[in-house]
């Protein structure tokens, strides 16, 4: 039996020994990568083992919830809408038991500050006319910056301010949203319910059994790297190890193929037909009927609000 | 391409266009593979999600990461790799949020059609009836990787290029990827074509020659190819 504090684990983010080098070689910077790759599904799957909101839902329900949500989100166009959407992501994950402060930094990493990077030239009057909302230049006219021409006076725009408030907010409530139920959800189930939006039952299987794989993979890849720094005094000359890190991805590709099929041999040593049966053992409760009416509804009252078709 | 970038009525049909691409891609590889489909895709689309975690060298100190579909799609033949690439695709969805939900459909198209199809065929065409371990192979296989991702990516600026054309408000504000064809379709083929697509070059012609050389038996294609590839012998001589 598993005593309770190996089954904690606590909310963090896997920094390797980022603080012994500043300057991390390929090898390091893959099996850092591996390891914060199960450091980051073993965090995840404790928050799906918890006795929270979402975690009490029927898996098939969260999943068509958070799909018609992601999909409502995309036609939303009004700011307010968006941040009451992501407002809620945060609530959701309050009540699911998943620290918040954790919540928020796992979703902004990246993506949303990626996404913000991107428009933030959609601020100035230079990419998007609009009306001022702070002044930034004075240049005169005929202005250029290289081959693109300068209007006389640089600003934020209100216009522009808007949208790029909208486009983080929308690419942030998704992020949220496909975060909160691959944390609030175990794996084999998640997978299992795809079957609710007619994902034929192979490709079903086939998911489940490549996650699993996936870190056994990783796990050879780690070890593989490992390997090579513990024996490695000085740096190679950079064709040389381009050309090993080459052969380590043909050699996981061979290895992979030849572990299908030995779990092929297992699987028809055990009478697989071909046949794909997958078990069935969620029964939905009256808090999932209730949940999934709930989702529709906002996700549509929401929307009509957003293309001010209707307004409160 | 997270959600968000693209609008319904980008996303949508091609949520359209890869149903039956998919459900046509399982028919492939139910006829050809039966009871070791599930298996052999499973474990193929576990190096498909690993190979992105490989952290290669290059020039400057820094590192890069390959996509490995054109690998896959060479080794496993194109529609393994739809499959593979898709369900690699999709997991990192799930894991992560990277890629998006409403997206799927679109970078499914990107990364686990038009690189495996260009990338396959490109290197078809150039190898010929050589042998496995010929040089022509081995530069098709590069030549195949680079076109595919570079193709790839200008399909991405594409998708995203369309927006302000296709989704702007009354006010003419965009509502999804605000920049134009004229920056973003330059900005992915030139980030892809002389940084990430060289990687992909690097990654698969090195795993590519390995297996020609080592375990050429893996190869989808291996017997077609070696039956090609031997002299003919003429009748007389016979």
């Amino acid at each position: 039996m598993i005593p309770d504090w190996m089954n904690q684990t606590e909310a963090g983010s896997y920094h390797g020994a980022a603080s012994e080098a500043k300057k991390k070689g390929f090898a390091k910077k893959t099996v850092d990568g591996v390891l914060g790759f199960f450091q980051e599904s073993l965090i995840s799957e404790a928050f799906a083992k918890r006795k929270g909101l979402l975690q009490s839902l029927d898996p098939r329900v969260k999943l068509i919830s958070m799909f018609v949500l992601v999909v409502g989100v995309t036609f939303m166009t009004s700011p307010w809408v968006l941040l009451v959407i992501y407002l809620l992501t945060l609530v959701l994950a309050y009540f699911s038991k998943i620290e918040v402060l954790w919540f928020v930094k796992r979703v902004w990493v990246f993506i949303p500050i990626f996404a913000g990077v991107i428009v933030i030239p959609i601020l100035f009057n230079v990419f998007l006319a609009g009306d001022v909302l702070v002044p930034i230049a004075t240049l005169g006219n005929g202005s250029h910056l290289g081959p693109i021409a300068l209007p006389s006076s640089i600003y934020i725009t209100r216009q522009g301010t808007t949208y790029v408030v909208t486009f983080i907010l929308r690419v942030a409530a998704c992020v949220s949203l496909a975060i909160l139920l691959f944390l609030t959800t175990q794996r084999d189930l998640l997978f299992k319910s795809m079957r609710t939006l007619y994902v034929p039952k192979v490709y079903v299987l086939t998911i489940s059994m490549c996650y699993r794989y996936i870190f056994l993979l990783l796990d050879t890849i780690a070890d593989l790297f490992t390997a090579r720094r513990s024996r490695q005094i000085v740096s190679l000359p950079l064709r040389e190890e381009q050309r090993w890190v080459g052969g380590r991805v043909g050699y996981m590709l061979v290895k992979s193929l030849d572990m299908s099929d030995k779990v092929h041999e297992a699987m028809i040593s055990r009478g697989f037909n071909g046949d794909v049966k997958l078990m069935h053992d969620n029964v939905m409760h009256h808090r999932d009927y209730v949940a999934i009416v709930t989702v529709l509804a906002c996700c549509v009252i929401l929307a009509l609000i957003s293309r001010s078709i209707i307004s409160i | 391409m997270p959600d968000g970038y693209l609008g319904p009525n980008t996303y949508l049909p091609f949520w359209i266009i890869m149903i039956p691409i998919w459900y046509y891609a399982g028919r492939w590889l139910r006829t050809n593979l039966r009871t070791k489909q599930v298996p052999y895709l499973a474990l193929a689309a576990a190096f498909s999600f690993v190979i992105m975690m490989f952290n290669v060298p290059i020039p400057g100190g820094s590192t890069g990461h390959a996509v490995g579909s054109a690998l896959v799609a060479i080794i496993l033949g194109p529609w393994a790799a739809v499959v593979t690439t898709s369900v690699a695709l999709l997991i990192q969805c799930l894991l992560f949020g990277d890629g998006g939900i409403t997206t799927f459909g679109a970078n499914c198209f990107n990364m686990a059609v038009v690189i495996p199809f260009v990338g396959y065929y490109t290197y078809a065409f150039i190898a010929g009836k050589t042998k496995m371990t010929d040089r022509r192979r081995i530069i098709g296989s590069g030549v195949g990787a680079w076109l595919g991702l570079t193709l790839a990516a200008a399909c991405a600026g594409f998708e995203m290029g369309i927006q302000p054309i296709i989704n702007v408000s009354s006010a003419g504000v965009p509502l999804y990827m605000p920049y134009g064809l004229n920056i973003t379709v330059p900005a992915m083929v030139f980030g892809h074509a002389f940084f990430f697509s060289i990687v992909e070059v690097i990654v698969t012609v090195v795993a590519f020659t390995y297996i020609a050389r080592n375990d050429p038996t893996i190869i989808w294609n291996y017997k077609a190819v070696e039956t090609a590839s031997k002299p003919r012998v003429p009748a007389a001589a016979a």
